[in-house]
This record gives structure tokens, C-alpha cells and sequence, in this order.
């Protein structure tokens, strides 16, 4: 939990695929409806950029969404969360995990 | 009668700067808070042995869904620890002299047998506690007052086909003392197991090769020698009867996965019997056991050490025993005589039942006492009187359900599976009697189809209830929508004769209901019958078309209405309060919130029915008027909180986080394995206390997290729970009495974001809850000390909109000893109220107003500043700063320490039949000025048609109900008829929502003939059209079921209230509206008139449609929450702002870009510059700066990446989000 999405930066972001996560979710306040005014458009703007370093770097800029939705929409939540886990779940674990996932292999074996 | 407690503020020399608030419901409190937070003491009298009332009560809140008790319990907490009020549980007022501004009121508290200032609120007493029947209580001592014990005449052995089979698992040892031995004999007589060893003549021994410890020896030893003695007997050094507890619980334990079907003679039950209830009706018998039946005290107590439930009430005793039931869960379920009200009670105490409780009755038992590790119980205790002295009194005593008996014909009490609403309510509830599993009180099954009958003691001449209970369609709904939510399979059915969702948001919900698979039949229920077989009922019922018909439901749920309790029309009887035929405070439309004697003011149910914000919203009022009075003694009379000096960590200090893992009763230990997640909080870093508190929150957990810390030497504390947003200001300051910095802590959410969603996986969800320790545990290891800036508070407040709740908020505030700046747009003060002629009980409007303006012009604390504009708004709450144009053109800043939006409604007119073309056509409020000021032009008028809805309750429109419609439609057709008696009226409606006591005019309209047809938009929608003969309506009446054709003389509209138009004015204050234009609450049930921004309250229409009373009283609330800030010298902000190192500054402006709200600048020193006072912490800076010089308290990386960096990447983990 954070005061606001604009908190976020790339590094977080990134530190949690370093940290073996496949996907990452920001959710923020609905555009227009922000809290503090305009911080999720930062964020988004930042996401972006996030995406496109997984891109470049092969990781796959798909793995990161934002998403926006009022404190009173759980609904709506329960079903971006599930639809962006479905959406890992057929990408699969992350190429860091992968790799991690083959070294483990090879110390058990 | 107190007309006006502003004008009425009297001049005694000293008041008394305390109030007593009677009644400890959610009005109560919130009164109590608002005082004792705005510098008064507060005595709280409560006639329970908790505070809580009927929201404690409840499962869900409408219409948001919110746990009532959630929400609540936070409320109780902040009661019972607030340093200036003073709760009196268990308590009645039972005088009241003096006067206003000078009271003193004696308050007798009953007597709770157990001491408040020792109890830990464990609950091993009730929890130990044996006695689970009201007993009858034998006398047990002869004429010389020697105890005897009863003599049995019939006597009845207990067996079943298999013989006992004697168990030693955990006995205790036998021996015959030789020096007191009697040598009678009578031990070896009663040993079944041939292990005494008597000669005549001779002491006994007992040979332990032989012995199973049964005790038998021990019951027949007479009382007279004793010989016979125990020993490895665990907690036998306490009592005998907590030795026997402790063995019973020993072997219920042994025998949970295999009970055996025989008596194991244990003999627990034969001893619990002699040696603890002095009755002696039990004795072991080679085939079973043998029973007094005739000298059962029925007590229970046997029954319930029975480890293998040999026992049963019917097979001791041929009388009818009565199980004690539990009144908090509507006795649906039973209790000990010793018992917790509820398990979060505050105070969270036990109290003993005098009637049932044996010790009490006959001086035998006393295990509670023997157990109870704080010495805490006291069998002596006595009624006790006290006198306070208190300046005002607020009267809140809440509401009782009414008798579902009245309506004999729904078979309550007979029918086992008709239930009342509250009843159902608590088989909703998870910490209810059933754990929140709907079934059936007949045979515990899962009923699928439940009907709910509406209107059962409300709306109802023939049981003196002609009143509407205001809540009950909206609760009906409630739980129809939950039981769905608890069981999909279940068919609700609601029979209801208007549906009164007249509040806020409540037609939505209604709609979201009838999405959910709630049906609703617009029937009256004439009676019900049962299967007596399968204990199903029959509904017979006629429906809208006239045709009679059955239908069979496996439940049926009485939406039972409100009522004055009995106690409360005495109570107020004994104050010197008038109240109405029905027990209602009686009070002034434009006063509507003091009780006729001056100094006492009332709120919630008793003053007619409603709804929790209402009752919210009205007890802040009641605050407010009752401190008004008395406001010079304000800060007299509390005690300022004594915090201990705050520790100062050393820099080398190590690690010592605690971890507290919370059950929440059941709503997170259901799903969540609670002990593994504390198990695995052990294993992480730093860690060195774990701990698993039933509830976290409640007061007792709150003393001993307390001591844990200071005991520990807790440097860090992880609370893994329920919300940050409602619980964590509640661990932070008890950490902080504690003597550390609040923000040495984390809290991890395991019950909102896991228990609750994820209720059908309990393996991933325990390892959820362990991944979120875990984040929250790394996370406080890097947390660090923050400090709370404080600023000087301007006293002064700011209220938009000069109608009738701006002004009364003005003079409120001026009275509390505020100066106020009062910005009106229009020329003129009184907003709508200048279209308005009556109120509902038929009140001059204009007069009123007048005084109103007269008074507001006059007070000098109060400046108004008409046909002026907010354009620009600054500052933060206590420092507001708000520019004004002036209609000069000049601009003027005023600068205040809160601001109340009071922006009000207008009427509405849609272009709908005709409005605005025809003459005939016009509104309820051109209706009503036409017949004030020029009531000669109806002379001969013979026929009105009203229509109701008229762009309300319409999509294509507004689509919300406005609420005073029906009520204004009412109460013009009264006068009408007052004017043209032999005149006609027709009133064409939808669902009347005459609600609470406006039904009472509804009732008197259709009494002198008012006559009311009901349409649906959809079906039977009022067609207008212009004949030769002037207008004609058509519409199909279905009470007749055939057209009519209607010709009236003047058609009126009720065209329901819409908004001002506030959307610079949101923008600026930055309030949020909901689609219809309306403020939004902070809260809608806690925070009604709060908005959501610190500083910001509204009043009036702005908030919603209401009517002048419900304006007035809003008012005087939102003054209330506004003084908790203004009367205060100084107010802490916030310690989460964003803070520069100079340092590492470059002065590159990207903070200043960034800044929403442009708050840094560039100070001397050639850096940037935050002001925390003006910092909204929403860390973008942070993010932003490139240098990474900027830091947001708790907020900063290191805390972010801690948390992250704990998600080890373990092989195989797939895991995603973190925001």
C-alpha cells in the first residue's frame, strides 16, 4: 500500500520482477479522480516506460498493467486481478524465474 | 417548550462543563466522542453491561455492506479508552435535579460481581463456569442453619445398553486420611471397584491397584469426617470444582475423535454435584448412574463436565429445565450465568446473573471466583450510587424491536421457523450463534426459500403502531442480499406494501438486490400456517391483481419495527420530557433536537425512528446544542492525556519486532490457520515476540499489547489484521502509550485482502497471510521515528450557503464562541427556504425564516458576505485560506480553521406534463405558496390531482428518490382539504415514503379522503392530456383495476430537489460528488456529515434531500465534528510529508513540476523546500526527484524494497502484484 500510485517509480517496479515476481499490478485511482490530483497519470506514464525496459530487455513489457477503479469497486477489482493472473498464468514464469527455476533444478540434481 | 437552545443559552454564572449522555448506542458514542473531544467530560450511563447497542448487534450495514461491528468497533475502543468520558455499564439514571447549565444526576450502577478495575476481560470465568440452567435453588440448611443435603424419594437410574466401562485416564489419586477416618464403612459401600479395603471397627484404606479414581469414596465419606483425600489432581489447589473442569476438559479431549457410547465413570459428574453444588443427586451405579430426580437443582453442571455426554436434562429431572439464553444473540443461543455480552465488548468484563448463578443463590460452586487469575471476582458486590454534576443532559436511549407477538396471526413463538429480523440478523452474523450459517431454529437445516413479511408493529393502527419504522424495507433487503451472499442457493422474497428506500444511494441498492435474485411482491400477508411435518410455512397472500394465493417458504423472517422501551418512557417521565403517544421525544420542528425541559437534548431512535447516519448525524447535533449552553465551562472539567516520554532508540539498538496475529473472532481464524502463520512470524528476522489476541483491537488486547511491549522491550511492532484504514490510528497509539514512536509499526492485511476473499482456499490463503507478514515484518525493521508537526488552530469557520443550514450552522458556531464567515451567492439569505409556506406540521416557514436572518444579521461574531463567490481556496485544516469576490468586485481572503459546505438543493423542473406551459400545471412548492398567500383563489377549486415522481426515481432524469416529496404531497393535500374540506384529492404515486412519523399525516389524509393511486412508470404511467373541459388525466387504478379519467382543476408535480450547481466549488475544495451531484461522505454510516478531506463538513441538501428538521439537525452536527477542531489551541498534522536533503539538491525544479499542489520552492540556501504543513504526502516528488533526495517518512524506498526484497524468490513461486 502506498499513499498514491505517483509514489511509485520504475525501480520498485523493477525490483519486484529482480525479486521473482511474473507480473506486476498498479492500481490506482480512476483517471481524472485522483486522490492528489494527477498522480496516476504519472504513474502511468511510468508504467509505460517500465513496460518498455521489460520489452527491450526481454522480459516482456506485457507483464506490467496498470489499472485504475474507485475504492468502492471491489467487483471490478477481484476481476482485474483475476484476469491479469490469468493473463501471467498463460505467459508463464518470467524469464529470471526460468532461469532461477533450470539452476535450481541443476543443484537438486 | 426550549424553542431555540441558541437563543435560550441561559446566563447562569457557572456551568458545569460535563454532560451526561444516557444511552451507550452508536448515538451515544458518537455524541460522547464529539463532547469529550471538543473539551467537555462526558458521563455515559448504559443500562447493559456493554456499550454497543443494536449496531453491535447487527451483521451487515446498508447500504454499502459494511460489517457493522468493523466499523463499530474502532467507535467502541475510542469510548472506552478516552481519557474523558466515563463509562457507567450496567447502570441507570435514576435522578436528575437542578437545571440547566447545573444538573446532578444520580446514577445507581447494578451490581456486576465482578471488578472492572482487576478484570482482564480472559473469560476463563465463563468459560469454566459449569451452570448452563436457570436453576431452582433448594434450601440447603436446616433450621439451625446447618447445611444438609436434599433427601431423595425418587430415584431413577441412568443407563444405556452398554455398561460403564471405568477410564483412568488422567485420574486423580485416593486416600482415607487415618486420623479423621470415621471408620463408617460407608466409602467402602459406595466403591464399585472393590478398592477400599474396611474391616468393622477399622479405618479404610483405598488400594490403589484397584482404584479408577472414580471419587465414589470421596462423595460417600460423610461431611462430618472428611477422610477421604485428593491428590494429583491438577488446579485442585484453586477448587475442587476447577479440579474437576480441568479433568473433564482432559478427557473430553481424549475422547474427541472416538466418544465411547458408555458411561466411563469418571464420577466427575457425581462430584460436581455433592462437592461443588451441595446437592448430592448423583451416586454411581454398577449399571450406570443413579439420579435424584426429585432433588435436581437443574442446574446443568453435571452435564456439561460430562466428558462423553452421558448425560441429559430429561433423563435427571422430570420438571422442564430452562436453558439460559444468550439476550445479545436474541436468545437464540445459551450462556453461562457468568458471561462476556458480547466478545468485543467494552468495557470487556463479565458480568454474573443473580438469578441463575448458583454461588449467588446458595453459596456453593465458586469456581468462578477460585479460577479467576486477578482475584477479579466478588460475590459481595452491591448496588452502588453515585451523583455527578453535569451542565446538559443527552437523552439517547435507542430502541427495542416491537413484539412480534402483536401480530398473533404470523404464529411467532409457536411456528419455530418464523424468525424477527434482529434474530435473523444475528444468524447472519459470523460471530453470531450459528457462525453466520443460515439455518433453520426448527431443525438446523439450510432453509432455501425465506420470505420476509414487511410492516410486522410498524404502519399498523390495530396494534397502536400507526408509525413507519423507517428502516426495516432497507434492512429486509439488506439481509436478503447477505443471506445470498452466505448461500447462493437461498430464494429470498420480500411482501412489502411501499418500499421506503428513501435515503441516500438506497434505490440503487435496491436495484442491486433485485440484480442478486431478491424478489419483491407488493402483497400484504394475511396469516401463515406450518407443516407441522416438515415445519415448512404457508404464506396466504393477495396479490396486485386481486388473485388470492399460497406459497410455501422453509423460513419466514418478521421485518419487526422500532419502539420506545418501556424503561425509556419511564426514564423520561423521571427527566421531565414530554414524549408522544408512542414514547417518542416530543420536540420543535425548527429545535428538533431539545427536549422539552432545557438542558436535555435528544438523539437517535427515541427521537422517531431511523436509520444509523440519521442517528450519527443527530447525536453530533445533540453534542453540539448540549455543549452550546454550557459552552463557557468548555476545557473545565477534562483531564489533558499524560503520554510517556517517547523512547529514544539507540542507533546500535537491535531488532526486537513484535508480531500480533489476530483471529478477528472467526473472520480471518476460519480461513487463515492462525497458529502456523504465528509460527512462521518467529522464524523471520528480528522477530522476538509472537502473539494471536481473539481480537486485536479490543480493549483488553489493546492493555496487554501495551505491556507486552513494555515488557519485551518491543522495538517494532507488526499488527497482521484486518484495515490499515480503520484499525491502524488504534495500534498506533497504543504503541505510542507504550512509550515508542507510533510509527516503529506495519500492518499486514489478512482479512480483508485474504481471509475474505479467498474463504474457499485455507492453505493458500494461511500462506498468503505469511507472505504478508512477512512484507510487513521486513518493512518495520526499516521503519524509523517520525514526529507530528503542531500548528495553532484559526478558530474561525468558513460556511458556504446562507439557507436554512447555513444560518443555523452560523449561529451554532457563534454560540460555541466561533466567529464565522457566512458566503452566500444570492443576494438574500434563506436559499430555498423562501420558496417554502409550512413544514410538515404545518409551521409558518417565513416567520421562522425571518427570525433566522434576523438573528444571523445581528450576532456580531458572524459575518455575512452575500452575493459573494468562493474563487480560490488554500491552507490545510486549523489554516485555511479562501478568497471571496465581493459584489464590489473586490476579492477578500478570509482565513479559517474549517470550512462547512451548506450549498443546498433547489427545486427541480423537468419539462414533464406540461409544466411551464400550463397554468394548471405546477409544483408542490407553487401549490403550497398559492394556497399560504393567496388561499381566496381556491374558493372554487373542486378537484387536485397530484403526481409523484415527476423526474425523480426516472433514469432519464433524476434517478434518485428526493425524499420529502411524498411527505410535502401530504401535507399540501391536508391543507387543501383544510381549505376546500368537500374539495377532492387524488394523489398519484409510486411508494408512498411517508417514512417515520410522517406517516401519521399520511394515515390522517386518507382518513378525510385523500384518495391515492398507485402507478408504475412501466405499466400504468399517468397519461395528461388537454380536453375542451381544461386538463385530464388518465390512469389505470389497480386497486379498481380500470382506467379513470381524472379532470382536474390543477395538476401539481412533485418534481423532487436537485443539487446547486457546486462544480467549480468541488474542484476547488476538492469534495468529491456522486453522479446526482451530491458531497460524498466521508463515511455513510460513521461520518456522515465529514467530508472526506480533514477540515471539510457539510449540512443540508448538499449532503442529500431532506427536510428542514433533518436540515437543522444536520447543522448543528456538522458544527459538532467542525468544534473538535476549532476548539482545540492546537492541531497535529500529519508526519508522512515529503522532506529534502539539502544536501544532494541540485535545484533542478522537477519537485517543483511536479507538485500537484505546488508546494515546493527554492529557499535562500539555494534548495528545494517543502512546507510540511501544506505537503499532502502523496510522495510524486519522491518519485521524481532525480538526485533521490526527497524522503516520504514511512513511505521511502528502502520500505518499499525491504518489503519486495522479503518476496525471496523461492523455485517454483509464482507471484505477482505488489501495489
Amino acid at each position: 500500500m502506498l499513499p498514491c500510485t505517483g509514489r511509485i517509480e520504475e525501480a520498485i517496479i523493477l525490483q519486484a520482477f529482480e525479486g521473482g515476481a511474473d507480473g506486476v499490478m498498479v492500481v490506482g485511482c480512476l483517471e481524472g479522480d485522483c486522490h492528489y490530483l494527477s498522480g496516476n497519470i504519472r504513474a502511468r506514464a511510468r508504467v509505460q516506460r517500465v513496460s518498455d525496459i521489460l520489452e527491450s530487455i526481454g522480459i516482456g513489457g506485457d507483464r506490467v498493467r496498470m489499472y485504475n477503479l474507485s475504492a468502492g469497486e471491489g467487483a471490478k477489482f477481484a476481476a482485474y486481478a483475476n484476469e491479469f493472473s490469468e493473463h501471467i498464468d498463460q505467459l508463464g514464469p518470467s524469464i529470471i524465474n526460468q532461469v532461477r527455476n533450470t539452476k535450481a533444478e541443476q543443484v537438486t540434481a | 417548550m426550549n424553542l431555540d437552545p441558541q437563543t435560550t443559552s441561559i446566563k447562569t454564572p457557572l456551568p458545569v462543563g460535563a454532560v451526561l449522555v444516557v444511552g451507550g448506542g452508536i448515538s451515544g458514542m458518537q455524541s460522547a466522542l464529539d463532547l469529550a473531544n471538543s473539551g467537555f467530560k462526558v458521563y455515559m450511563v448504559e443500562k447493559s453491561p456493554a456499550i454497543g447497542g443494536k449496531m453491535a448487534q447487527l451483521d451487515k450495514t446498508f447500504p454499502t455492506n459494511d460489517c457493522s461491528m468493523c466499523i463499530v468497533s474502532p467507535k467502541l475502543v475510542e469510548v472506552g479508552r478516552h481519557k474523558n468520558i466515563e463509562l457507567f455499564t450496567h447502570s441507570e439514571l435514576t435522578g436528575l435535579t437542578g437545571e440547566q447549565g447545573n444538573f446532578s444526576a444520580t446514577i445507581r450502577s447494578h451490581a456486576r460481581f465482578v471488578d472492572i478495575a482487576k478484570c482482564t476481560g480472559c473469560g476463563l470465568c465463563e468459560y469454566t463456569c459449569p451452570v448452563t440452567y436457570r436453576s431452582e435453588f433448594p434450601q440447603q440448611t436446616d433450621d439451625d442453619g446447618k447445611k444438609k443435603y436434599p433427601k431423595s424419594k425418587d430415584k431413577r437410574l441412568i443407563t444405556v445398553k452398554e455398561l460403564p466401562n471405568p477410564s483412568s485416564l488422567a485420574a486423580w489419586t485416593f486416600s482415607v486420611n487415618q486420623e479423621k477416618c470415621g471408620k463408617c464403612g460407608l466409602c467402602s459401600k459406595a466403591c464399585l471397584q472393590n478398592a477400599i479395603i474396611w474391616e468393622k471397627g477399622n479405618t479404610a484404606n483405598v488400594d490403589s491397584a484397584k482404584c479408577t479414581g472414580c471419587g465414589a469414596c470421596f462423595t460417600a465419606c460423610p461431611d462430618k469426617f472428611n477422610a477421604v483425600e485428593i491428590s494429583n489432581a491438577p488446579e485442585l489447589e484453586k477448587s475442587l470444582g476447577a479440579a474437576i473442569v480441568t479433568r473433564s476438559q482432559e478427557l473430553r479431549k481424549a475422547f474427541a475423535k472416538n466418544q465411547p457410547e458408555h458411561c466411563i465413570r469418571c464420577g466427575l459428574c457425581a462430584m460436581m454435584c455433592k462437592e461443588a453444588m451441595g446437592i448430592n443427586a448423583l451416586k454411581l451405579h454398577e449399571q450406570g448412574i443413579e439420579a435424584g430426580v426429585d432433588i435436581c437443582q437443574m442446574c446443568g453442571s453435571c452435564i456439561s463436565v460430562c466428558p462423553v455426554d452421558y448425560l441429559a436434562m430429561e433423563k435427571l429431572t422430570n420438571r422442564t429445565a430452562q436453558p439460559l439464553l444468550d439476550e445479545f444473540n436474541e436468545r437464540l443461543n445459551r450462556r453461562k450465568p457468568v458471561n462476556i455480552h458480547y466478545p468485543q465488548a467494552v468495557p470487556r468484563v463479565p458480568t454474573i446473573d443473580p438469578d441463575s448463578c448458583v454461588q449467588l443463590n446458595t453459596g456453593n460452586c465458586g469456581i468462578c471466583s477460585s479460577i479467576c487469575g486477578v482475584g477479579a471476582i466478588n460475590y459481595r458486590d452491591e448496588i452502588n450510587e453515585q451523583t455527578v454534576e453535569i451542565g446538559s443532559v443527552i437523552y439517547s436511549p435507542g430502541f427495542e424491536v416491537s413484539d412480534p407477538k402483536l401480530r398473533a396471526e404470523f404464529g411467532y413463538g409457536i411456528y419455530q421457523n418464523v424468525v424477527t429480523s434482529i434474530e435473523f440478523e444475528r444468524l447472519l452474523s459470523a460471530s453470531g450463534p450459528t457462525s453466520g450459517t443460515v439455518t433453520r431454529p426448527g431443525d438446523g437445516s439450510h432453509p432455501k426459500k425465506i420470505a420476509w413479511i414487511q410492516c410486522v408493529g410498524s404502519r399498523d393502527h390495530s396494534c397502536n403502531r400507526e408509525y413507519c419504522s423507517s428502516v426495516c424495507c432497507m434492512y429486509a433487503t439488506k439481509e436478503a442480499y447477505i443471506a445470498r451472499e452466505h448461500d447462493k442457493s437461498i430464494e429470498p422474497t420480500i411482501f412489502y406494501i411501499d418500499m421506503r428506500s428513501f435515503g441516500k444511494n438506497f434505490d440503487e441498492y435496491i436495484e442491486r438486490a433485485k440484480e442478486n435474485k431478491v424478489r419483491y411482491v407488493r402483497a400484504m400477508v394475511s396469516r401463515l400456517y406450518e407443516d407441522p411435518q416438515t415445519g415448512n410455512l404457508e404464506l396466504r397472500y393477495t396479490d396486485e391483481t386481486g388473485k388470492r394465493l399460497t406459497e410455501e417458504f422453509d423460513m419466514v423472517v418478521l421485518s419487526v419495527g422500532i419502539q420506545v422501551h418501556e424503561s425509556s418512557k419511564q426514564l423520561a417521565d423521571l427527566l421531565g420530557i414530554a414524549v408522544d403517544k408512542y414514547g417518542f421525544a416530543v420536540t420543535d420542528t425548527f429545535s428538533p433536537l431539545a427536549a422539552s425541559r432545557p438542558g436535555i437534548y435528544v438523539s437517535g431512535a427515541f427521537n422517531g425512528p431511523k436509520d444509523i447516519p440519521e442517528t450519527v448525524s443527530e447525536a453530533s447535533g445533540a453534542a453540539q446544542v448540549a455543549s452550546a449552553a454550557i459552552a463557557s465551562a468548555r476545557g473545565s472539567r477534562i483531564t489533558r492525556e499524560q503520554l510517556p516520554t517517547e523512547r529514544e532508540l539507540q542507533p546500535d539498538e537491535e531488532l526486537r519486532i513484535g508480531v500480533f496475529i489476530c483471529h478477528c473472532g472467526t473472520n480471518i481464524a476460519s480461513v487463515v490457520n492462525v497458529p502456523e502463520v504465528m509460527e512462521y512470524a518467529r522464524t523471520l528476522p528480528g522477530v522476538v515476540y509472537v502473539d494471536k489476541p481473539l481480537y486485536t483491537c479490543s480493549q483488553d488486547s489493546q492493555e496487554q499489547m501495551r505491556t507486552i511491549i513494555e515488557e519485551n522491550n518491543l522495538n517494532r511492532i507488526v499488527v497482521s489484521a484486518c484495515s490499515p484504514t480503520t484499525h491502524e490510528p488504534l495500534f498506533m497509539s497504543t504503541i505510542r502509550a507504550a512509550g515508542l514512536n507510533k510509527y516503529y509499526f506495519d500492518m499486514a492485511n489478512i482479512r480483508d485482502q485474504c481471509s475474505w476473499v479467498h474463504p474457499l482456499e485455507p492453505d493458500k490463503a494461511t500462506e498468503k497471510a505469511k507472505r504478508l507478514t512477512r512484507m510487513a515484518v521486513a518493512n518495520a525493521s526499516q521503519t524509523e521515528p517520525l514526529q507530528e508537526m503542531e500548528f495553532p488552530v484559526d478558530t474561525r469557520l468558513l460556511i458556504i450557503g446562507g439557507g436554512v443550514a447555513g444560518m443555523n450552522a452560523a449561529l451554532s458556531a457563534a454560540n460555541q464562541g466561533c466567529s464565522v464567515f457566512l458566503v452566500e451567492k444570492e443576494a438574500t439569505l434563506g436559499g430555498n427556504l423562501n420558496t417554502l409556506r409550512q413544514t410538515t406540521d404545518h409551521r409558518n416557514i417565513q416567520e421562522y425564516l425571518n427570525t433566522l436572518i434576523t438573528k444571523v444579521r445581528q450576532d456580531e461574531r458572524i459575518k455575512v458576505y452575500t452575493s459573494s463567490m468562493v474563487v480560490e481556496h488554500s491552507g490545510f485544516v486549523g489554516a485555511f485560506q479562501t478568497e471571496i469576490i465581493t459584489p464590489t468586485g473586490a476579492q477578500r481572503t478570509l482565513k479559517h480553521g474549517a470550512i462547512i459546505l451548506a450549498t443546498g438543493g433547489m427545486e427541480n423542473r423537468p419539462s414533464l406534463f406540461s409544466l411551464g406551459e400550463s397554468k394548471q400545471v405546477v409544483t408542490q412548492a407553487e401549490f403550497e405558496r398559492m394556497m399560504a398567500d393567496e388561499p381566496e383563489k381556491f374558493s372554487l377549486t373542486r378537484h387536485i390531482v397530484m403526481i409523484q415522481c415527476v423526474g425523480s426515481r426516472d433514469k432519464e432524469q433524476q434517478d434518485y428518490c428526493s425524499r420529502v416529496c411524498c411527505n410535502q404531497a401530504v401535507k399540501n393535500s391536508l391543507s387543501f382539504k383544510k381549505l376546500r374540506p368537500e374539495g377532492r384529492v387524488d394523489i398519484l404515486y409510486r411508494d408512498m415514503r411517508t417514512y417515520g412519523l410522517g406517516e401519521l399525516s399520511y394515515r390522517k389524509s386518507r382518513e378525510l379522503g385523500v384518495n391515492f393511486i398507485r402507478y408504475e412508470p412501466e405499466k400504468n404511467m399517468p397519461i395528461l392530456s388537454s380536453t375542451e373541459g381544461g386538463l385530464q388525466v388518465l390512469v389505470n387504478d389497480p386497486s379498481i383495476r380500470s382506467d379513470v379519467f381524472l379532470n382536474p382543476d390543477l395538476l401539481v408535480l412533485s418534481t423532487g430537489i436537485k443539487p446547486r450547481d457546486t462544480d467549480e466549488l468541488s474542484s476547488m475544495l476538492r469534495c468529491t460528488r456522486n453522479r446526482h451531484g451530491f458531497f460524498i461522505e466521508a463515511h455513510a454510516k460513521l461520518r456522515p456529515v465529514d467530508l472526506p478531506s480533514e477540515g471539510l463538513f457539510m449540512a443540508g441538501t448538499a449532503h442529500g434531500p431532506k427536510n428542514i428538521p433533518e436540515t437543522i439537525s444536520q447543522a448543528q452536527a456538522a458544527v459538532s465534528r467542525a468544534l473538535t477542531i476549532l476548539s482545540r489551541d492546537k492541531l497535529t498534522l500529519s508526519a508522512v510529508v515529503s522532506k529534502v536533503d539539502p544536501k544532494n539538491c541540485a535545484v533542478c525544479l522537477t519537485c517543483v513540476r511536479a507538485c500537484p499542489y505546488g508546494v515546493p520552492v527554492i529557499n535562500a540556501e539555494h534548495s528545494a523546500e517543502i512546507n510540511p504543513a501544506l505537503c499532502h504526502g502523496c510522495g510524486i516528488c519522491v518519485a521524481e526527484c532525480p538526485a533521490k533526495t526527497i524522503s516520504l517518512g514511512r513511505y521511502n524506498d528502502k520500505n518499499m524494497f525491504a518489503k519486495i526484497r522479503s518476496e525471496r524468490p523461492e523455485p517454483q513461486a509464482v507471484e505477482e502484484d505488489i501495489a
